[in-house]
């Protein structure tokens, strides 16, 4: 209890006095999760409706894979990057392993299935008709799945909000394919297993209530974003 | 403009659910689909909407062949369907997709919120309208595109009586205004006469049937269809003899038949006896005043009118 409000206290003092490193950890921490949610929306939307509305072999194998996706341990996708990235592996030649780069990758594999997944169901929920009516009012192809999208937004907004927080809490595979750098691929969740393996407990409750204050902040406005919609 | 379904074929499920050799709807027509539940009425009109991809066959509109979203084609469908929005909203969707200016889009949408009587509902969340509301906005948007060919199916599926009564008059006032060639769905006899004036019947995905509402009932081309109509039909020998509702009279003529009462109904204004000929269940219309006959009782009957279909 002690270290939690000695961490809730230096986590102020930090933050206040302008502390480089953990505004330098908490923006990386963002824009790597940012950039790695917005990816999997752009991939993970258009499979979701083609995955709802397709009607095509394969499709409910499909559907089981990204379900199963949906509950993939980080750490297994991260040694998969490592094996792909490692410069011994097939990709090493990028060089891009222990970088933000290959950080973003490992968090896009673990946020995609949920985008996917979340669309797919949202989509699902739709009237079956709706994709007819779009079309029989002029609606062409690309209309109709903006249309689809934007009568599905309550559940893509939950399906980005799952995707963020999935990626921004995610420690292992983060540890893997980024190493840990500091100044480079450390990020808030890496910040706390170090702090802790050092024994430094207000430093890591710190980081601790630095990252869910920064969940909170990116859920909230998303939050009313959806709701402001819904209402 | 002329509406041509020609060599049509449609399976689902390995399941045949229409066959259709040659239909025409000549432009400015009226004419309902008529037929029994899951006869194809409502496949025909998506095919003629373009919505479906038949396996063999073409659908002609004008002379171009239909396809999916053809802006020749708009259609009300049985369960109406909205995005999320006001009614308002939901009336100038099409006309936004099809590219229409504001101005007439807001004066389009205004006329027909009016004329359809969803005016006071322009505001209103579309997720929040009655069965029958629905069913006015639907009409109401598929009207508003003003498309050549106009499809309804079941439009008056979601009204309660008096909605109905009232909506039978509207509708055929609202097609000739707003609608050019219209095909109207519905499994209901009074519907199909009083929304058209031509009739198509539908059983098993087969045309039976094709020409004007009054000859169709008039001289039905078969029993099937005679039965369909509410014709009472009643076998003799190889043959048989459909009776139209409303026919059957108490006393001794030719043809006579037995019937065999089953119960009496007061109507209010008049009475209805129910009962059996053969194996035909049937019934016979009495004036308010006349005695009926008592249950269990078997008493003559004859039609004033009557179509005869001999045996093969």
């Amino acid at each position: 209890m002690g270290d939690l409000a000695s961490g809730l206290g230096e986590a102020f003092s930090r933050l206040a006095a302008g502390d480089a490193e953990v505004y330098g950890i908490a923006a990386r921490t963002l824009i790597i999760s940012l950039a790695a949610t917005g990816l999997s929306l752009l991939i993970g939307c258009p499979v979701g409706l083609a995955l709802a509305r397709g009607r095509f072999p394969g499709r409910t194998l499909l559907l089981s894979m990204v379900h199963t996706g949906m509950g993939m341990p980080p750490v297994v996708v991260g040694l998969f990057i490592w094996l792909l990235m490692t410069r011994s592996g097939p990709l090493g030649g990028l060089g891009i392993i222990y970088s933000p780069t290959a950080m973003v990758i490992a968090q896009f594999l673990i946020a995609t299935p949920l985008v996917i997944g979340f669309t797919a169901a949202s989509i699902q929920s739709l009237p079956p008709l709706l994709p007819d009516l779009l079309a029989s009012l002029g609606a062409g192809p690309l209309q109709s799945l903006r249309l689809l999208l934007r009568e599905a937004r309550l559940g893509i907004l939950a399906a980005v909000m799952a995707g963020f927080g999935a990626v921004v809490s995610e420690v292992g595979a983060a540890m893997t394919v980024g190493g840990n750098l500091r100044g480079s691929t450390r990020v808030l969740t890496t910040a706390i297993v170090t702090a802790t393996g050092r024994g430094e407990l207000s430093q890591a409750a710190a980081f601790g209530i630095i990252l869910l204050a920064l969940a909170f902040a990116v859920t909230l406005v998303l939050t009313l974003l959806q709701q402001r919609r819904a209402g | 403009m002329d509406v041509l379904v020609e060599d049509l074929v449609l399976e689902r499920g390995g399941r045949r659910v229409l066959e259709v050799e040659r239909v025409a709807f000549p432009d400015g027509s009226k004419t309902a689909i008529f037929g029994p539940n899951g006869s194809g009425k409502t496949s025909l009109l998506r095919c003629i909407a373009g919505l479906e991809s038949p396996g063999r066959g073409q659908v002609l509109i004008g002379n171009g062949r239909v396809r999916r979203g053809d802006a020749r084609v708009a259609i009300a469908f049985q369960e109406p369907v909205f995005v999320k929005g006001t009614v308002g909203d939901n009336l100038a969707l099409g006309l936004v997709l099809r590219g229409k200016p504001a101005q007439a889009r807001r004066e389009r949408v205004h006329r027909l919120a009016e004329e359809c009587g969803v005016a006071s509902l322009l505001d209103r969340s579309a997720s929040e309208l009655s069965a029958g509301e629905a069913q006015r906005t639907s009409l109401a948007r598929a009207l508003a595109l003003a498309a050549p060919v106009t499809l309804l199916d079941e439009p008056l599926s979601g009204f309660d009586r008096i909605g109905r009564t009232r909506m039978l008059e509207e509708i055929p006032a609202l097609l000739s205004r707003h609608a050019a060639t219209a095909l109207v769905v519905t499994h209901d006899r009074e519907e199909a006469f009083r929304l058209a004036d031509r009739i198509v019947i539908l059983v098993g995905g087969r045309v039976t049937a094709i020409g004007a509402t009054g000859e169709i009932y008039r001289a039905p081309p078969d029993p099937e269809t005679a039965a369909l109509l509410g014709y009472s039909v009643i076998r003799q020998g190889d043959g048989s003899i459909a009776v139209p509702p409303g026919a059957l009279r108490i006393g001794r003529g030719e043809p006579g038949f037995e019937f065999r009462v089953n119960r009496e109904i007061d109507m209010g204004n008049h009475r209805h006896v129910t009962g059996t000929i053969g194996e035909t269940s049937t019934g016979i219309r009495l004036a308010a005043e006349e005695r009926p006959p008592s249950p269990g009782s078997t008493i003559r009957v004859f039609p004033a009118r009557w179509v005869a279909f001999p045996g093969s």
